[in-house]
């Protein structure tokens, strides 16, 4: 284990260390280092098939790694079972994505309920409690549209809500603004990083963007399946 | 063009498992509407078949310069009937029946291959006898259906046969008095017309929903490939090039759908000739529909499929973005229940008077079953989406919330999937209370031969004398008023000793009174009971089908479902929803209507049924047993085989957008 040591903030939350992961003959990650600290927002960079992506999905628990380990405050959770992962996933992380995350069928404000419910909230609390992220998301009024009456920045900020409402340790953001026109990716980024810091979450944004980057507090490179020398953000 | 079809074969091969799965599943579903619409349009060629080779047995209106007298009987053997027509040539040169070289001559019988198979085997004290001796075969275009039973007995124009006058069985065109004709007659009787009608009625109820389903399945295919499409429009494709592009790969998919449909039809065509109608099965010939209709059939489907995928196309090729936005769909006018409402009250205020009216009455009954069929369709989607809100007010657990929601927002295609089994429940309830009516009631030992009141002591001394050696008892019955025969008297004639020595004592009396045949109460039943057998067997036989639509139905749905929404299922998945969740929500949003469609189309049937119902019959809740059982099995089958699918779309751990 060479390279820059995981350094964060005081306390980090979440730990990657030595992560390798390889498909057939491809290598994705060799070999990484990575500590996020608490409400830290941190952009992992790179061109395609660097590897951001898997770096992201080992991280999130979503996929195991080879070799190395995956700790969330402490715990490891790379060993998990898919069961006991898929758990974590629901109750200690939140995903935002490029698009097609929110059900087409679900209005607003179920679609940010739902993983309230699967975490076995009643609904009727968990509908009042998805209600409470609409006004300061700027989504006023919009609880009841579906998701086709959102414009994609609407439709974004809804899906920025749903990964909030579980109050989740971290949040993971895989390129959140890429169906979205600058001036709303802009906007997009300002409010997922406040409302993820204002809510006592890391931010973990993986993207091909330095303009989406620069509205994290570190920016880590990625390049065949390692981390490039840090660099600070520029934000 | 040629780069165009390059394109698509690439397109189409290069898609990846799951476009091939969804264009395996377009294609069954072509392929399995293709098979039943071949199945709907060969019934009414079939039937129109059936009509021609039975109209020639009806002598029609006497002709202007005729050549031929021609009578028809219907004599009895074994339980069976055995259609007489009797041919007396008045001029040289009369035409040839159909199915017979020549004219028969007097003193000979021609006979169908089961009945001179019949008169081998029996006695000839039995059968054989009441016919001058069998002369030749009767070809295919003189019968029916393969085991029917039919002998053509030349005359000579003065025999009293050929002059008698005859009684006519009610309702029933199974006898006709001898009429002088210049040709045989082609068009339809009014019985095998019924037939038609009835089965007219029946491709409708099969075709419709058929149409309905084809399209919906082509739609889907194109709605999976939206996104590649935007993406071809994004890098430059001309509209016309992705219509193109899309329109052929949905038409080759149809093409071979149409053909696999084919060739399953007509593997299907041995077994489908066991369907009994009229008292026997079918030549395989008539179940196939012809190669212009196959063509026909083969072309129009994959242009019907192309025409849909053009229409579900408008929107990608409208923006290159292919931003599918979808809104809240309008809310369904309640109209559409209260028409059913108001067909249902308008039955039961009529229904008290139909069964006293006879034809006009069964006539009625037709339209208000059509009637209610129509309603029932038009109200499903609605009573869909008012499930569908139910569903999702009273919703605790994530999955019943999205299965409910599903509901609310595509209740037709929710209604595609659960209408055929909805419209059968109201078919099977319907027959379960008319399945209560039992035949075989009355007595088949006791033979009447009407006569006229001044020779009946003659004749029933006749009869006497021809008995010898048979145990019978002969009486004579004085003329009754009301009836068929209302101004005869009948001779009956009890026989003990079953059914050979009944056919003995009818080969016995053949000839007695010249044209007129002995029967029993039983054999006059018969027709009537025909009749309800054959609507039994037609209405289960669109039962099965609309089992097929439906279970199909339900596979295609369920998994077009899920490929639809396949990011949105990714992705949830990801975020750590359990799979058994989705699971559950794609089980409900099928059974939860199908609970509630199924068992209220079936009261509707039962309360249709109602006014006719004899009894509820052991045969009625067993075929209701079988409804609820073979309809709810079959479509959580069906709708289980997204399962994998489901599974195999949320195991992708990088959802892309495709």
């Amino acid at each position: 284990m060479s390279g820059p040591s995981p350094s964060a903030g005081p306390e980090p939350v979440l730990t990657g260390r030595g992560l390798a992961k390889r498909f057939g003959a491809a290598v994705a990650l060799d070999g990484v280092d990575l500590a996020v600290g608490r409400t830290e927002t941190v952009a992992i960079m790179g061109p395609s098939g660097s590897g951001k992506s898997t770096l992201l999905h080992c991280l999130a628990g979503i996929m195991r790694p080879d070799a190395g380990e995956v700790h969330l405050l402490g715990q490891r959770i790379d060993a998990l079972g898919e069961r006991r992962r898929s758990t974590l996933r629901r109750t200690r992380f939140g995903f935002v994505f490029q698009f097609g995350q929110l059900l087409p069928e679900l209005p607003a404000e179920e679609n940010v309920a739902l993983p309230l419910m699967l975490n076995g909230t009643p609904r009727r609390d968990a509908v009042k409690a998805a209600r409470t992220w609409f006004g300061p998301l700027g989504l006023g009024g919009m609880e009841r549209r579906r998701p086709g009456e959102l414009s994609g920045g609407q439709a974004q900020r809804v899906a920025i809500a749903r990964a909030l409402a579980p109050r989740p340790a971290v949040v993971f953001a895989d390129e959140p603004t890429g169906a979205l026109d600058q001036a709303t990716g802009h906007e997009t980024m300002r409010l997922l990083t406040e409302a993820t810091r204002h809510n006592d979450a890391s931010l973990v944004v993986v993207t091909h963007d330095p303009s989406v980057a620069r509205w994290c507090d570190r920016t880590v490179q990625v390049r065949d399946g390692r981390v490039q020398q840090p660099v600070p953000g520029a934000a | 063009m040629g780069t165009t079809l390059d394109l698509t074969w690439r397109l189409l091969r290069g898609g990846g498992r799951r476009n091939l799965l969804g264009a395996a599943l377009a294609l069954a579903a072509v392929a399995v509407s293709t098979g039943l619409l071949l199945f709907a349009v060969t019934a009414n060629l079939a039937f129109a078949q059936r009509a021609r080779a039975d109209a020639w047995r009806h002598p029609g209106k006497a002709g202007a310069d005729p050549v031929m007298i021609e009578a028809l009987a219907t004599d009895h053997v074994r339980g069976e009937p055995i259609t007489v027509v009797d041919l007396a040539a008045l001029k040289p040169g009369a035409p040839a029946p159909p199915g017979m070289p020549r004219f028969p001559n007097p003193g000979e019988t021609w006979t169908s291959p089961a009945l001179a198979r019949l008169m081998k085997d029996l006695p000839s004290g039995q059968l054989a006898a009441r016919f001058p001796a069998r002369a030749g075969t009767l070809g295919r275009d003189a019968l029916i259906h393969p085991d029917e039973l039919v002998a053509v007995v030349g005359r000579a124009p003065g025999d009293p046969a050929m002059t008698a006058g005859r009684d006519r069985l009610a309702g029933v065109e199974n006898t006709a008095a001898p009429t002088r004709i210049a040709r045989y007659s082609t068009g339809a009787a009014a019985f095998a017309g019924v037939y038609q009608a009835l089965v007219a009625i029946a491709s409708v109820l099969m075709a419709v929903p058929l149409l309905v389903f084809g399209g919906a399945a082509a739609r889907l295919t194109v709605a999976r490939r939206d996104r590649r499409l935007a993406a071809l429009r994004l890098v430059g494709a001309t509209p016309g090039q992705v219509v193109a592009i899309t329109t052929a790969e949905a038409v080759i998919t149809a093409a071979a759908g149409a053909l696999a449909g084919t060739v399953l039809y007509a593997a299907a065509i041995p077994a489908l000739t066991r369907i009994t109608i009229a008292g026997g099965g079918w030549y395989a010939s008539d179940l196939w529909p012809g190669l212009p209709v196959v063509a026909a059939v083969l072309a129009a489907v994959p242009v019907l499929v192309g025409a849909s995928a053009v229409a579900g196309l408008r929107r990608v090729v409208v923006g290159p973005l292919g931003v599918a936005r979808r809104e809240t769909p309008p809310a369904m006018r309640a109209v559409r229940v209260l028409l059913l409402a108001a067909v249902m009250a308008a039955f039961a205020g009529a229904s008290g008077g139909l069964t006293g009216l006879g034809r006009l009455g069964l006539v009625i009954m037709l339209v208000f079953l059509m009637l209610a069929f129509l309603a029932i369709n038009l109200a499903g989607p609605w009573v869909v989406a008012l499930i569908g809100r139910i569903t999702v007010a009273l919703a605790r657990t994530p999955a019943r919330l999205l299965a409910g929601r599903r509901l609310v927002d595509d209740p037709r295609s929710a209604w595609r999937t659960v209408a055929g089994v909805a419209l059968t429940g109201f078919v099977a309830g319907f027959l379960a209370l008319l399945g209560g009516a039992s035949s075989g009631t009355k007595a088949s030992d006791r033979l009447e031969l009407s006569v006229p009141p001044e020779r009946a002591a003659a004749v029933a001394e006749q009869v006497k004398g021809r008995l010898d050696g048979i145990d019978a008892g002969v009486a004579v019955r004085p003329p009754s008023t009301g009836g068929p025969s209302a101004d005869a008297a009948v001779v009956t004639v009890t026989v003990r000793g079953g059914a050979s020595a009944v056919d003995r004592a009818r080969t016995a009396l053949a000839g007695t009174v010249p044209g007129h045949v002995a029967t029993t109460p039983a054999d006059e039943e018969r027709g009537r009971d025909q009749l309800l057998a054959d609507l039994r067997t037609g209405a289960l036989t669109v039962l099965v089908v609309s089992f097929l639509i439906a279970i199909t139905s339900a596979g295609i749905t369920g998994a077009s479902a899920v490929l639809d929404r396949r990011q949105a299922y990714a992705m949830l998945r990801l975020a750590g929803t359990p799979l058994r969740v989705l699971d559950r929500a794609r089980r409900q949003e099928t059974l939860i209507p199908l609970v509630v469609m199924g068992g209220g189309s079936l009261a509707t049937g039962l309360f249709f049924a109602a006014p006719f119902a004899v009894g509820f019959g052991a045969s009625g809740a067993v075929t209701l047993a079988a409804f609820v059982a073979v309809g709810f099995g079959g479509i959580a089958g069906a709708s289980a085989l997204s399962r994998p699918l489901l599974r195999s779309v949320t195991a992708d751990p990088a959802p892309t957008p495709d």
